[in-house]
């Protein structure tokens, strides 16, 4: 058979399997076809497949070709789609599948950890033992801002107001923006070695604990510590799992065991990746605290003792959550 | 075009010797690497589907106008929420916040994810997102590639770590794709072209000026291509061309009509010689009623098919 009748013989199935495809390919629909159609699909496709390997194998030129392959690769981009995500999978991965990631590479975020907290802690210690020292840290017009903000003589805290729930919404939504971005942007740099995550650990502890050691030491500790004490359970500690996760993808480049360097960075970034995600929702949770409870005008006791009980689920979250599935 | 060309030296490269016109053409080595933007993926139908990689200018243009898009979003958002401010100003602030938000990190996801691995600046620039197995997209690995943009950025955003991965890399990938197993490819829908000749104008050669001979389908293919495209070249060049393929097409026919025409008007008798074959074969397959390779003796003017 020449090639002129071979296309005449087979174009009518090809035209019958463009028919199919454009039926099931709105831009965003999925493809759910009939039964009926299924097999008939699934039948072109392999037929198509066919009509691809005769004209390679015969060089009828490369239009045909191109066109064959053209509707070979749609057909196969539809065939093989993943089936359409739903809501109850994002429940079972908070719930489950992310802290048991988390506990599989336990290892990454207690070095993110004691990268982020250890220099915290120190530079806390020295700042209030020395609070000279926070100029090289924290500058002097950002060290105002502070005194203002925890000075006695503030009285725009009061949930009386009329402007608090507003001034709230504005910072809830800050903090989303902000710090959820740190912790994003402290994954992504892992892949640039770790080097990226390392710094950013660094950076933000170093400054973090600055800031506590200067407020602190400016004899504010009492308003500081009540109002950090419950969001920063969340909020440190999902910096610290999303800075492990970068540590993850810089760590699949440095030891790749057996595998080549980049496959190691495929097999492990798709784990990290969802234990970064993890981390921003925990941070999420950790903007509303901030926003709502931490600056609101209960007592302090109270919020140690709200404070202690978040630090106390955030352990059981991570270490208990979708343990026996 | 270039893709074309290649393709001819690969092909002719393997089966040397098949004929004239062939083994002039031979010269390249039996192995010709395979070089160009084309990623290769076995399909579960055992069948190699071609995908043709997007370079970083056309991705880079697709950035900027995905840029360009989500900045004047947020413009128009914040514009439309302006009457709202006056009553709660802190809510909407808020919201824009959390809209910035997800407007940074989670735009080519909900793109990627819904348009089926499009972003509005990929969709216009013709390119899409695929798994390294020609798959679609899911979403993990659309996360990851679209997490690692804010590493690929740096320290610009477009040249930095992101650009200098795509050219080293073997498939055009940046760190995010490389960590994601994600390929761009550029898409161009395709039709099945007409034949590119009006055949019946052109007359066959008589069957007594010709020898035995039969030049193989690819000889053909090539003819047809050839003609197909030739408003691309002027049309001395076109002959200038097309007289490589005539001479030796013509010695190797023994062909005994008028030379003048093969000096001067080659691709006319490149389209004859189409002709006259294509005629010819449509015959033998009437007679044969099937597709049977089969040798009859030189001699015989008609019933010869490869």
């Amino acid at each position: 058979m020449n090639k002129r009748q071979w296309i005449q013989t087979r174009r009518p199935h090809w035209t019958q399997f463009e028919k199919l495809l454009q039926m099931h390919s709105g831009r965003t629909g999925s493809f759910k076809p009939k039964a009926n159609e299924i097999s008939t699909f699934s039948r072109l496709l392999r037929e198509l497949s066919n009509d691809l390997s005769i004209v390679r194998t015969r060089s009828w030129g490369i239009e045909i070709e191109s066109y064959l392959n053209h509707l070979v690769g749609q057909g196969h981009t539809q065939f093989y789609s993943a089936p359409p995500g739903h809501l109850a999978l994002f429940v079972e991965y908070l719930s489950v599948g992310f802290p048991q990631l988390f506990r599989a590479n336990v290892g990454y975020f207690v070095v993110a950890a004691i990268l982020f907290f250890l220099p915290g802690a120190v530079s806390w210690a020295v700042i209030q033992n020395n609070p000279s020292l926070a100029g090289r840290i924290i500058s002097s017009q950002v060290q105002d801002q502070f005194d203002t903000m925890y000075g006695e003589s503030d009285e725009n805290e009061s949930p009386t107001q009329r402007g608090f729930g507003e001034d709230r919404a504005v910072m809830a939504g800050f903090y989303v923006q902000h710090n959820v971005g740190i912790a994003l942007d402290c994954f992504a740099r892992g892949v640039l070695l770790g080097v990226g995550t390392a710094y950013t650990l660094l950076f933000n502890g170093i400054s973090i604990g600055a800031v506590g050691g200067y407020i602190v030491s400016q004899g504010h500790s009492e308003r500081f510590l009540s109002f950090v004490v419950s969001h920063g359970s969340f909020e440190l500690t999902a910096i610290a799992v999303a800075g492990g996760a970068g540590l993850m993808l810089g760590n699949a480049l440095l030891h790749p065991g057996q595998r080549t360097r980049f496959e190691a960075l495929r097999v492990r970034g798709l784990e990290a990746v969802q234990i970064a995600c993890g981390a921003a929702a925990m941070l999420v949770v950790a903007a509303f605290i901030e926003a709502f409870w931490s600056p609101s005008g209960v007592p302090v006791a109270l919020k140690y003792i709200v404070g202690t009980m978040l630090w106390a689920l955030v352990f059981l979250y991570l270490s208990m959550s979708g343990r026996n599935k | 075009m270039w893709r074309c060309d290649l393709r001819f030296a690969t092909h002719k490269s393997s089966n040397e010797g098949d004929s004239g016109m062939n083994r002039s053409m031979s010269k390249a080595p039996r192995e010709v690497p395979h070089i160009g933007l084309d990623l290769h993926v076995e399909t579960p139908e055992n069948v190699l589907l071609a995908y043709q990689l997007a370079g970083p200018s056309v991705r880079s243009i697709a950035y900027l106008l995905d840029l360009i898009i989500r900045v004047a979003f947020m413009w128009v958002l914040t514009f439309f929420l302006t009457p709202l401010q006056v009553f709660f100003p802190g809510t909407t602030m808020g919201f824009l916040f959390v809209v910035w938000f997800l407007n940074g990190w989670g735009y080519y996801v909900a793109c990627e994810g819904f348009f089926k691995g499009k972003s509005f600046g990929k969709h216009v620039m013709g390119l899409r997102v695929i798994q390294e197995g020609g798959y679609p997209i899911t979403f993990w690995p659309s996360v990851l590639r679209n997490f690692v943009r804010a590493a690929d950025g740096m320290p610009f955003f477009l040249s930095g770590v992101g650009f200098t991965t795509m050219l080293l890399s073997k498939n055009l990938q940046r760190l995010g794709d490389l960590a994601a197993r994600t390929v761009v490819i550029t898409e161009r829908p395709v039709v099945l072209p007409e034949e590119p000749i009006i055949l019946e104008k052109i007359t066959p050669l008589e069957r007594d000026v010709l020898g035995g001979f039969v030049p193989d389908e690819k000889t053909f293919s090539a003819i047809e291509h050839f003609l197909g495209r030739r408003n691309v070249v002027s049309h001395g060049r076109g002959h200038q061309l097309a007289s490589i393929l005539a001479g030796k097409l013509a010695d190797r026919l023994n062909y005994s009509g008028d030379a003048l025409q093969v000096r001067e008007y080659p691709m006319a008798f490149l389209a004859r010689i189409y002709v006259t074959f294509l005629e010819r074969r449509d015959d033998d397959h009437d007679r044969h009623e099937a597709y049977r390779p089969s040798r009859v003796q030189p001699t015989s003017a008609a019933g010869n098919s490869r």
